[in-house]
């Protein structure tokens, strides 16, 4: 396997990790703020669902996305129209990853925002601040910890995503090859040389992954 | 007839509590009085427009903050109450001088506030500190110039001095009184301590289980038979407030407003401004004028009016110069020897020993 190769994986891994986790950053931190602070009917359901593809096998998950992305699933008239298919293409492995990445996100940042006093964005009301302004300067500041944490799971949780990804992306070599699946096809194909290369890749990326956000938490800690 | 300058008819539940109030005041600065539990803090939260379920109908500082339906109802951000919480709720991820400007609208009228919350409020030092490495009063001074900061239309002081201990209570309190007698907006001023309604309040709205008990200026309404076991039950004593004039090794001066002169042995500086409290069953009576005594305050006094609380008796005074209002508490036959009635000239006598330092 030429170093190239490993380029290309580790790019796309990357990209689909980002891609991933920034498209579910502003809902994931928006319902977590919801199931923090307000009660509405359905609530316990609203939690349950969030959690599901938590405590799903993977697998369940990618056959419920392929199903939902098909030409033959409920938004078949979308990619008619669209004359366009997700399925297969690394934004499926970006979809994968996001869906599975979403209950971390949003347990972690529901958790932060929960353990800021909600007098401090009452007193922010009363000082004239509006809702979203009293949560951008009061509370999302001193969840930002949560926030970043829940991030950085979502994403390490992404990259490594197998069962979904390789269901509703498949193994295309240099389009939807993530490491993960490149590990795996790589152990198929009795290539173990290549498949350690590429373990050793996902070895160093969890470790950067993992000191970026001890460095992150330190600073952001009041 | 013209309508008062702020109203306050409330309706709210919260579970099993029920807070029900029609409440209308001309005077600038009113004292809510009541134990915990009595609705007070709920009320602020439901004049700030917290409570989306409650009805209201609210006028504070000359606007309607809300009518019932179809009435408009304005939300919290629109309000402009500049409100203390008990807790101060400082924000924890920002320096004092951020927590000052969090809500300062732009303009002279603003930064003039600012500079003068700073200035009474002797926050200057404190300006560059994280809010974690500030006193419990200081806390509370930053909350209350905070909520100046903002322009409010009027003041929600939530018990600022509950969490303080003495020395720090009379700090915050002179910083308070300045205040009461400096601004021009409204204040409403939460309390459990008679000690506060009576130095702070030019009204009293006493609350007790979600209802108003009793209304009006605070000496008269806290000693009223209506009032007296709730008001006693917190701690109601006499008070006064005063300039000190001179000081002995063991003991100080303390002259009122209304000339009164009081000897207690509180330490004091000579000019400073202090307040004192003085319990009802430490005042003795005398028929008339005493010999040498040991009590160091001997005061003429005229009896208002006794007040028979079986077994006990209040005998309400007017002393010194300026008829300043004093309690005693005596047993009802002890007022009945003496044959107290309104009218009947006294010598009232006062340890120094028993008037101690609340402010």
């Amino acid at each position: 396997m030429s170093a190239a190769e490993v380029l290309s994986i580790t790019t796309l891994t990357l990209r689909v990790g980002v891609v991933a986790t920034l498209a579910i950053l502003p809902f994931g931190v928006a319902l977590a703020w919801l199931l923090a602070r307000r009660e509405f009917p359905g609530k316990p359901l609203v939690r349950a669902l969030v959690a599901l593809p938590m405590v799903l096998p993977p697998v369940a998950v990618g056959l419920g996305l392929l199903w939902l992305l098909g030409r033959r699933g409920p938004l078949a008239a979308l990619w008619e129209a669209l004359d366009t298919t997700l399925v297969f293409s690394w934004w499926a492995a970006a979809l994968a990853s996001a869906v599975v990445g979403f209950p971390l996100l949003t347990r972690a940042c529901e958790q932060a925002f929960a353990a800021v006093d909600p007098r401090l964005e009452q007193v922010a009301r009363s000082l004239g601040a509006s809702p979203l302004r009293g949560f951008l300067r009061v509370t999302l500041p001193l969840a930002r910890r949560g926030v970043l944490y829940g991030a950085l799971l979502a994403f390490t949780r992404g990259i490594g995503e197998f069962g979904a990804t390789a269901l509703v992306a498949g193994i295309l070599p240099g389009r939807t090859e993530t490491l993960a699946l490149g590990i795996y096809s790589r152990v198929l194909l009795g290539e173990d040389a290549a498949a350690a290369a590429l373990c050793g890749v996902s070895f160093a990326i969890g470790l950067a992954a993992l000191w970026i956000g001890e460095r992150w938490l330190r600073r952001a800690s009041p | 007839m013209s309508e008062p300058a702020h109203v306050v008819e409330l309706s709210l539940a919260r579970g099993s509590f029920r807070l029900e109030l029609a409440l209308a005041w001309d005077e600038r600065v009113t004292v809510i009085f009541g134990p915990s539990g009595s609705g007070k803090s709920t009320l602020f939260e439901a004049l700030l427009g917290l409570h989306p379920r409650s009805r209201a109908r609210v006028r504070l500082g000359g606007t309607w903050l809300e009518q019932p339906p179809p009435g408009r109802r304005l939300p919290p951000e629109a309000r402009r109450l500049g409100w203390v919480p008990q807790d101060p709720a400082l924000f924890p991820h920002l320096s004092v001088e951020r927590n000052l400007r969090f809500a300062k609208p732009a303009g002279p009228e603003a930064d003039a506030a600012l500079a003068r919350a700073i200035e009474v409020l002797e926050l200057r030092e404190l300006l560059p500190r994280p809010v974690s490495q500030l006193s419990g009063g200081e806390r509370q001074r930053i909350a209350i110039g905070r909520a100046l900061a903002s322009l409010p239309r009027a003041l929600l002081l939530d018990e600022p001095l509950a969490s303080l201990d003495l020395a720090l209570r009379a700090r915050v309190l002179r910083h308070l009184l300045r205040l009461r007698d400096e601004l021009e907006i409204p204040i409403l001023y939460i309390t459990h301590d008679p000690d506060e309604a009576l130095l702070v309040g030019e009204r009293v709205v006493v609350l007790d289980a979600g209802r108003e008990r009793a209304s009006g200026p605070p000496a008269p309404v806290l000693w009223s038979r209506a009032v007296l076991p709730l008001s006693q039950a917190l701690g109601l004593e006499n008070v006064f407030e005063g300039s000190v004039t001179g000081c002995e090794p063991d003991a100080c001066a303390l002259l009122t407003a209304g000339g009164l002169r009081l000897v207690l042995p509180v330490p004091a500086a000579a000019g400073e401004r202090i307040c004192v409290g003085l319990r009802a069953q430490d005042v003795l009576l005398a028929a008339q004028a005493p010999g040498p005594v040991s009590a160091r305050n001997v005061w003429e006094a005229r009896v208002t009016h006794c007040q028979l609380e079986a077994p006990d008796a209040y005998v309400h005074l007017e002393v010194g110069p300026g008829r300043e209002r004093l309690v005693a508490k005596l047993t009802a036959s002890a007022a009945h020897k003496l044959g107290l009635q309104a009218g009947s000239r006294v010598h009232a006598l006062v340890k120094a020993q028993a008037i101690h330092r609340v402010a």
